[in-house]
């Protein structure tokens, strides 16, 4: 969908829909996924550029239930 | 209805396939949009937000999600509400998590401590939400797309963070 939108700069998250930031509660990695979007607009060089954000969605849901687990937010 | 796919899509013969069930639904678009550059560091810049997820501030009317060919309005989310303040009329993508913490799609908590630690300039007074189903194109780039994108340029952001749901 990203490449068919022809975006002038975008990340990609291999994540499950409507969890485009990441899973409940992990802080960091929502903030993440957002930062790394800011970054791309001082250093993508070329309009269309996607750079696929290397995580995984298995990882996130790890993270995510360990910590809720501890009954926490990171 | 043109077949889009190309060679590094990871899901080669998905447009077709959309095209096929739902002819006409797809908007094509052959070039890119220049790059616009940043002129003021980040730390000085106001961000907007605009958001497919449908999140919308209690008690305001609900988008029409059952409506066949969509709903082509958009609302108003006021960069300073809570989550508590917010809710989401959607039922075209999993909101299970969102429901736990809105933060997985509408972040905006992340996006108000990115102000107040100074990582970005600001957050633009609004931030701005609609649904993706919307099956018309052509109505969409006349209708939704032009009041959008003229409410968010009159909100004067430096730049704009977009995010289907």
């Amino acid at each position: 969908m990203t490449e068919h939108v022809k975006p002038p700069r975008a990340v990609f998250v291999p994540f499950r829909m409507g969890h485009h930031f990441g899973v409940p509660f992990h802080r960091e990695l929502q903030r993440r996924v957002i930062t790394d979007a800011l970054d791309l607009v001082t250093t993508a060089t070329e309009s269309g550029t996607i750079v696929d954000l290397p995580l995984t969605w298995a990882q996130a849901r790890r993270e995510g239930i360990a910590i809720e687990q501890e009954g926490g937010r990171r | 209805m043109t077949a889009t796919s190309e060679p590094g899509q990871l899901r080669p013969g998905l447009w077709q396939t959309v095209n096929d069930r739902y002819p006409g639904s797809m908007i094509t678009k052959d070039g890119l949009v220049p790059l616009a550059p940043l002129h003021k560091p980040l730390s000085q810049a106001r961000l907007s937000f605009v958001s497919t997820s449908g999140v919308q501030p209690r008690g305001t009317l609900p988008f029409d999600v059952v409506h066949p060919v969509g709903d082509y309005t958009f609302r108003r989310v006021p960069s300073d509400s809570s989550p508590a303040q917010l809710e989401i009329h959607q039922l075209k993508y999993p909101t299970d998590g969102a429901h736990r913490d809105l933060n997985v799609i509408f972040p905006i908590e992340r996006l108000q401590e990115l102000r107040y630690e100074g990582v970005i300039g600001g957050l633009t007074p609004d931030l701005f939400t609609f649904i993706g189903y919307n099956m018309d194109p052509g109505l969409l780039e006349r209708t939704l797309a032009e009041d959008l994108a003229k409410a968010v340029a009159d909100e004067q952001p430096d730049l704009v963070l977009l995010s289907a749901a």
